[in-house]
């Protein structure tokens, strides 16, 4: 019993000490971070702060410099594809569809790692082949459903608009069934009202027990998002805290936002309404 | 240019279409040469006129003139197919009148063959092409339409008749293009000609009923009846031996071809579906050829065993898989231009080692000869045999089982392509990066593309090899690699069909076109320069999967659906938004 209660409370992922050097540039400085179960973390900072640079050595793109990673007390490997088995999964801050696929096989893709079939079943489609392959569909479709996707499943990823892309994306990642989901600025780009579809998508991925990580610009949205906001400048954690405690903080103010404490909600507003 | 002028006109284009129509069919019937040509008249009887006996123009002539009488047909059709389906008769009609004209000036020695000359006028060729161009230009004009799909369902039985006709006519039209000119060579000066105005002619009359849609709704048919199909088209193949195709020769280029098909489909996995260039692959062919041409029991082979054919199968697949596994694993380093290199590069190795017999494998430059004839159930495969009281001409065995093998290799494309194999195929050459952070492990699926395209030549090899009763080194040539790509660009990567069309004609034209044999790779440069501008997508593009895909065959359909949904798609977000701003602005 004791052991159940132990994993509930340790933190999902945990980033000790995580440095990342390119050359002389030093993109992250010992950035310590952790994500609980069923819990959202924003991820902001201004432009070049090493967000995307920190996802990336999440998910084994780069070999961080120093520092370790671990997934539910076990270390990440550094390869993209054994993050993914292992249950980290992301979207890309420029989207990454497979463009002339469709929006059913890009979700398919993302089941590639949860299935088993190998070059000899796919050759002769057996019984067992069959079933498996139908169970994928099944899921996938659900996924779509569940972004709002079903009624496009056999469009062109490419010939959908922005915002659909980013929610295909989500899907494309859920699909691969991780544990933790690292959403690199899923609303740029968005109206307003796409924005707040994608807040309530993140609520519902969240209340499906997935863990999420969120890199976003706009502050408002992650303010009203995330149970714990950190924030990166220049490569290190220069707070990290409840969005109370963070929204307040005069260092994030100044670093971040650069405005006096009683903008903050006039930046955020404007910044929205600005993309 | 000229388009531009009648672009913003469409009133325009109806009575340019007739003019233009009736102007080809004038263009048919006036004669095409000045003089007989020296060496022996050209065909379709080019020096008479036909105003008198306007039904007995044969060949290329007759073609201009069906041409023409579609286009004023189509004048008077519904206007949503006007205007692609005249262009591209349009199109057909001015290829047969280049053609021929270029051959009558080469071979008339100079303009004056198909204009005038010692009193003689011979302007169907000129008029011809005039009229053709008008015939396009009119095209354009015609108003912009989306293509058109018709959205017919008929009973089975009588779905199952419309693709017993098609396929029939796909036969017809098989068989006619084998034989359309005969062999070229020196004895046959217009081979080319008369080959190159009859694919014209097709490209016109298949463009066209492109054009109206027949062809789209044709294929949803086939789609709907699947199995069926791939019956009837089996059937068909092995029909062929039957009709006028079915002499030694042509069976033998048509076994040459379906080798070419199967290898082609099998290149296609590696450079369609998970997008590596690969320019050495016919090395892998030669591979399984030396596999076999070894365990044949031909004398002059230095491993004189005699296995059974479906085992060699099986070893060449294998040995040819294992070299394409072993030359693909540098695709877990280098990409893009690198990969091209280092294929070329075993290419050219396998081509020098066979060339210096190799651990005494190739017989160097006597190459193995002596192969002997398989061995199909007690009947030699060189033998003819007789079927149904039809005496069928030797080689016949072999085309068979060359059909069979593209049959499989067919089967074994589409259902690789449509697994989690071929998704991840596809992924990695759409965008490797996400590909790998979706969790596809891209090396090892890069090198299993090479192992299963290899493998496919290998087999593929074996049978060639048999046909050819030789096994020499000259037949894996770096042409043959370009071929082989070319065949598959020509046709549509990732295709099936466009694979064995590609691999047909680009198999087929050597044998047609004898006297520019020189010029092979430049033939194929400016075909594929000109494909690459406009139709990158290929001669048949890989897109019956996507209309599959999206529930329904036509494109023109589901767009005006997809538009429909995304206005009620913005109805309810405006909704919501006005329902919901409230709720947004208490929380943050
Ligand atoms: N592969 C790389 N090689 C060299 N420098 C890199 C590399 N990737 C990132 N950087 C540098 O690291 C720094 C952090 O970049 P990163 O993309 O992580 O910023 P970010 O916080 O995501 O910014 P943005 O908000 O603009 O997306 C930048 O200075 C960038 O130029
Ligand atoms: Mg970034």
């Amino acid at each position: 019993m004791s052991s159940a209660s132990d994993r509930s409370a340790a933190p999902l992922l945990e980033a000790s000490g995580v440095s990342m050097v390119f050359g002389g540039l030093t993109a992250l400085n010992n950035v310590s971070l952790t994500v609980g179960r069923e819990e959202v973390l924003g991820l902001i900072g201004p432009n070049g702060a090493g967000k995307t640079t920190f996802f990336n050595c999440l998910t084994g793109q780069y070999v961080p410099t120093s520092g370790r990673i671990s997934l539910d007390g076990t270390t990440l490997p550094s390869d993209p594809a054994k993050v993914a088995a292992a249950g980290v999964a992301r979207t890309f801050q420029n989207i990454r569809l497979f463009p002339n696929m469709s929006v059913l096989e890009n979700v398919l893709v993302g089941r590639h790692v949860r299935m088993r079939q190998g070059a000899i079943a796919s050759i002769f489609h057996g019984p067992g082949f069959r079933k498996g392959e139908r169970l994928a569909r099944e899921r996938s479709r659900e996924l779509l459903d569940f972004v709002g996707l079903s009624q496009v499943e056999g469009e062109l990823s490419r010939n959908l608009p922005y915002g659909d892309q980013r929610r295909l994306e989500i899907a494309r990642a859920l699909a691969t069934e991780p544990s933790v989901l690292l959403l690199d600025e899923p609303t740029a780009g968005m109206n307003p009202q796409e924005t707040e579809d994608t807040r309530q998508l993140i609520f519902a991925i969240r209340d499906s027990g997935v863990s999420v990580i969120v890199i976003e610009h706009d502050t408002k949205f992650i303010f009203g998002l995330c149970d714990h906001v950190v924030v990166l400048v220049q490569g290190e954690v220069l707070v990290a805290g409840t969005p109370d405690v963070v929204r307040d903080d005069p260092r994030v103010i100044e670093a971040y936002l650069g405005k006096p404490p009683e903008d903050v909600a006039g930046t955020a507003t404007e910044g929205e309404e600005g993309r | 240019m000229i388009t531009k002028l009648v672009a913003g006109k469409p009133g325009l284009a109806r009575p340019l279409s007739i003019v233009g129509g009736v102007l080809l069919i004038v263009g048919a019937l006036l004669p095409w040469a000045t003089f007989q040509l020296n060496i022996m008249p050209y065909p379709a009887l080019s020096t008479l006129q036909f105003f008198d006996a306007p039904f007995g123009v044969p060949g290329f002539r007759l073609h201009v003139m069906l041409l023409g009488v579609a286009v004023i047909a189509v004048a008077f059709a519904p206007a949503a197919i006007r205007g692609r389906t005249t262009k591209a008769l349009g199109w057909g009609a001015l290829a047969i009148a280049v053609v021929n004209a270029a051959y009558l000036i080469v071979e008339g020695g100079g303009f004056g063959t198909i204009t005038s000359a010692h009193g003689a006028f011979a302007f169907g060729a000129v008029v011809s092409a005039v009229a053709a161009v008008m015939a396009i230009v009119a095209g354009s004009a015609y108003p912009a339409a989306p293509p058109v799909t018709w959205d017919l369902k008929l009973a089975k039985p009588l779905e199952w008749l419309v693709l017993v006709l098609a396929y029939a006519a796909l036969l017809k039209v098989v068989a006619d293009t084998l034989t359309a000119g005969g062999r070229g060579g020196a004895a046959n000066p217009y081979a080319g000609a008369v080959f190159l105005s009859f694919v014209a002619f097709l490209f016109g009359v298949f463009g066209g009923l492109n054009g109206t849609g027949l062809l789209r709704w044709v294929s949803a048919v086939a789609e709907r009846h699947r199995a069926f199909s791939a019956v009837v088209l089996l059937a068909c193949a092995f029909v062929l031996p039957f009709t006028e195709a079915g002499t030694e020769q042509w069976i033998y280029t048509a076994t040459n071809i379906g080798v070419f098909a199967a290898t082609a489909i099998g290149l296609n996995i590696v450079v369609g579906l998970a997008g590596l260039l690969d320019l050495g692959y016919v090395a892998f062919m030669g591979i399984g050829a030396f596999v076999a041409a070894n365990l044949s029991g031909a004398a002059s082979a230095s491993l004189g065993v005699d296995l059974p054919f479906v085992l060699v199968l099986v070893i060449a697949a294998i040995v040819a898989g294992v070299f394409g596994a072993i030359v693909g694993s540098p695709t877990l380093r280098v990409r893009g231009d690198y990969l091209a290199i280092v294929t070329l590069a075993f290419g050219e190795i396998f081509f020098k080692a066979a060339q210096n017999n190799i651990a005494g494998a190739t017989g160097g430059s006597n190459a193995i000869p002596g192969i002997p004839p398989l061995d199909f159930l007690g009947t030699p495969g060189d033998a003819a045999i007789t079927v149904f009281g039809a005496e069928l001409a030797g080689g016949v065995l072999y085309y068979l089982l060359a059909v069979v093998i593209v049959a499989l290799v067919m089967v074994l494309f589409a259902n690789l392509k449509s697994s989690r194999i071929g998704r991840a195929w596809i992924a990695v050459r759409e965008d490797e990066d996400a590909a790998r952070a979706m969790g596809v492990k891209t090396g090892k699926i890069k090198v299993l593309a090479f192992l299963v395209g290899a493998a496919i030549a290998g087999v593929a090899g074996a049978v060639l090899v048999h046909r050819l009763t030789t096994a020499s080194y000259e037949s894996f040539t770096f042409l043959e690699s370009v071929t082989l790509l070319s065949a598959v660009i020509l046709g549509g990567m990732g295709s099936i069909p466009g694979a064995v069309v590609g691999a047909s004609l680009l198999f087929v034209l050597p044998e047609k076109l004898r006297e520019f044999s020189d010029y092979r790779l430049m033939l194929f440069g400016l075909a594929l320069v000109l494909i690459m501008r406009f139709r990158p997508q290929g001669l048949i593009p890989d897109k019956v999967r996507r209309a599959e895909l999206a529930g329904e065959t036509a494109e023109g359909g589901s767009l005006k659906e997809a538009e429909e949904r995304a206005v009620a798609e913005q109805e309810r977000a405006d909704d919501e938004r006005l329902g919901r701003t409230g709720v947004t602005e208490g929380r943050s």
